[in-house]
């Protein structure tokens, strides 16, 4: 009698839900965005805020009345950071007549699996953080709003030689992102004259960077360049202050995260990089949505934050300029149409090409336990 | 030049690695020993005793020495909770069919490595995916110089740690009643049952002991790599379960041997080729060892049922 008791009333709350969803649709057009990221698994840190600044973007958007006579939804799917389930998330989202434009996913390899998909059935498809370059080559249906390693590398490259500094050893993670981050730093290097001592990539998950780090130090480069992600750029830095090492590091903008500090603490001291987000900017919409973030989620917003809401923004902002009544088709249209995009990552334009956004890069380094815009070499 | 300085550092950078894989085999060991069954929850327990110490750390900056009892009195309660639920089901069958049945011991299998997935994903909805800082004064980062040599204070502690747990378990085993009765139920359960051992209590000692064991190595680890995650019973798991195999799967010291052996040629290799091929080697060296030794190094070749 209990256990149908209990039944009826989860039924009850579930009809309840589906009726409050239908009213809620009969009065508004309904526009739906999907949004494909790790919120699960070893990468979930960022899939999380990638969907807490979603939030953020979306309801200032429905606030701000720019699209008149329909409300848009995020629905989100856990990708787990595989391609395998990219691919399923991929057909979900096509099958869904109500979804016009996805972003996601957060690793080139994975968003370039579901890209494939999207590609062929002509769904819009925006990465917040996709950089490899052949992401935006899979067909005229790929964007996405961070530069590329293609770009970063040289620019990183020209930085290292202005300092004087001749030879580099590069330590990458093994993957399609941190081979092309590889591949665009070293061009740019031995492009500028530099000497390339050591290129060691590790695996994903590894820890343990000593053995890495001794092999490079026996070659005694000026700098170590890491193409890598926080946690593990904050591991090598420790290790590379118990090793005694005194090799300055350069790295990706990858590493770019308030939690590089907090855990590489003293260690990460000098690490320079180059970025598009701080936190820092006095630009009001930087502070704005820094200051929404830091209250609604105990934390200040790292590169990987700003990027996803910027992601949002754009679009959101194209499936307005497309109208209430708005399709695949004229999404894409309308996201490659975006100029000049005021986001909190610069501002975004697409080439009308190749579809690669354009965007200024800022020198950092960490000093005195916080990253501070440097300038000049 | 490549016998050099650097060389004879890559070795300790090798043992440093393969001290962290061999604390983590000697429980995980333990427990395959008695159960004849891998256990692939003890990367959770390892997780969870990084967590708990974290936990205790932040919450009432304890002297590190305080921290081990507590981590261990977790260990043990986690490895009594594990066999209830993962393993003990599948005893309720005492006739010597279900004991040597297949079915029986890849259900087994299973039903940890589901246990596994669930602790994981609940500790990844409690404390998020991200990594956890440790407070600066209990990591175990300091560098310590010896000669030109440089090793971080937590290697040594690891290193001591390891041979403690050794020396300790291999006293229970074989100067202890307790252990008398491991071994028995480890070399047939059937047999210790009719001679009058208590099996089942037997079987949760070793849980708690192995789990303690997997605990502590947790915490350690956690102190020395400066971080923690939800995650990290993972990858030191898989290498834990290499060194296992090819010590000869029961063989508490051929596991120990075999993981500081990984850790030095993980290391070496390292020298040699780029250090992505790092795991190749560890499988490498898997497969020889199972081509040309297949009872293991260290293993006894006795009869599996």
């Amino acid at each position: 009698m209990r256990k149908n008791a209990i039944l009826g009333a989860v039924l009850g709350a579930m009809l309840a839900t589906t009726a409050g969803a239908t009213v809620a649709q009969a009065a508004d057009r309904e526009i739906v965005i999907g949004y494909q990221a790790p919120l699960s698994g070893d990468r979930s840190q960022y899939g999380e805020m990638f969907r807490n600044a979603a939030q953020i973007k979306l309801e200032e958007f429905n606030a701000s009345g720019k699209l008149a006579g329909a409300k848009v939804a995020i629905t989100f799917e856990d990708s787990k950071d595989d391609p395998k389930e990219a691919r399923n998330i991929a057909h979900k989202f096509l099958d869904n007549t109500k979804i016009v434009g996805v972003i996601g996913d957060f690793s080139s390899t994975v968003s370039m699996a579901a890209g494939e998909i999207y590609a062929a059935e002509k769904m819009p498809q925006l990465s917040q953080t996709a950089s490899h370059p052949d992401f935006t080559k899979l067909s005229p249906w790929q964007f996405r709003n961070i530069t590329t390693q293609a770009f970063e590398g040289p620019y990183n490259a020209d930085w290292i030689i202005a300092a004087g500094k001749k030879t580099a050893a590069v330590i990458y993670i093994q993957n399609d992102w941190g081979i092309s981050a590889l591949d665009g730093f070293v061009s740019g290097f031995k492009a500028k004259g530099g000497k390339i001592t050591a290129t060691e990539a590790f695996n994903p998950g590894n820890r343990d960077f000593r053995s890495i780090l001794t092999k490079v130090a026996r070659q005694k480069p000026d700098v170590i360049y890491l193409a890598m992600f926080y946690e593990e750029g904050a591991a090598f830095a420790q290790q590379r202050e118990q090793l005694g090492i005194k090799i300055p590091l350069y790295g990706t903008s990858s590493l770019y995260s308030p939690k590089l500090i907090e855990l590489g603490r003293e260690s990460v001291e000098g690490l320079h990089l180059a970025t598009t987000f701080t936190p820092d900017n006095p630009d009001p919409a930087v502070q704005t949505f820094v200051k929404e973030y830091a209250a609604r989620f105990k934390s200040e917003p790292g590169m990987f934050a700003a990027q996803a809401y910027d992601a949002v923004g754009i679009m959101l902002d194209a499936v307005a300029k497309a109208g209430p009544s708005v399709t695949r088709e004229s999404l894409r249209d309308a996201l490659a149409a975006t100029t000049n995009y005021p986001g909190v990552t610069g501002a975004t334009s697409f080439d009308p090409v190749t579809r690669e956004p354009a965007k200024a890069l800022a020198k950092m380094m960490v000093k005195d336990g916080r990253f501070q815009v440097v300038t000049g070499p | 030049m490549v016998f050099d300085v650097f060389f004879l550092q890559q070795v300790i950078n090798g043992l440093s690695i393969g001290c962290v894989y061999a604390l983590m085999a000697i429980g995980f060991t333990l427990i395959f020993g008695v159960l004849n069954v891998v256990n692939f929850a003890h990367g959770e327990v390892y997780t969870i005793g990084a967590f708990v110490g974290l936990m205790v750390i932040t919450a009432m900056a304890p002297p590190l020495l305080a921290v081990v009892p507590l981590v261990l009195a977790v260990g043990a309660v986690s490895g009594v909770g594990l066999e209830r639920i993962a393993f003990r089901p599948f005893r309720r069958f005492t006739d010597e069919a279900s004991q040597k049945s297949r079915a029986m011991r890849e259900a087994t299998l299973l039903s940890s490595l589901a246990v596994s997935i669930m602790t994981r994903e609940i500790m990844m909805h409690i404390f998020g995916g991200d990594m956890q800082g440790i407070p600066s004064g209990y990591l175990l980062q300091q560098p310590v110089a010896i000669g030109p040599i440089m090793v971080a204070s937590g290697s040594l502690v690891i290193f001591a740690t390891s041979a403690v747990m050794l020396g300790a378990l291999q006293f229970l085993l074989y100067r202890t009643q307790t252990g008398l009765g491991i071994r028995a139920v480890s070399n047939n359960q059937l047999g210790a049952r009719y001679v009058g051992i208590n099996t089942d209590r037997t079987i949760v000692t070793t849980f708690a002991v192995g789990s303690m064991l997997g605990a502590t190595a947790g915490i350690l680890v956690g102190l020395y790599d400066g971080a923690i995650s939800p995650h990290m019973g993972f990858a030191p798991g898989v290498k834990a379960f290499v060194a296992m195999v090819m010590g000869g799967l029961s063989s508490i010291p051929g596991a120990v041997a075999c993981a500081l052996l990984l850790g030095v040629s993980e290391s070496i290799a390292t020298e040699f080729l780029s250090s992505g091929w790092k795991d190749l080697i560890t499988y490498s060296l898997l497969v020889i060892t199972l081509v040309f030794f297949p009872q293991g190094l260290f293993g006894h070749g006795r009869e599996r049922a």
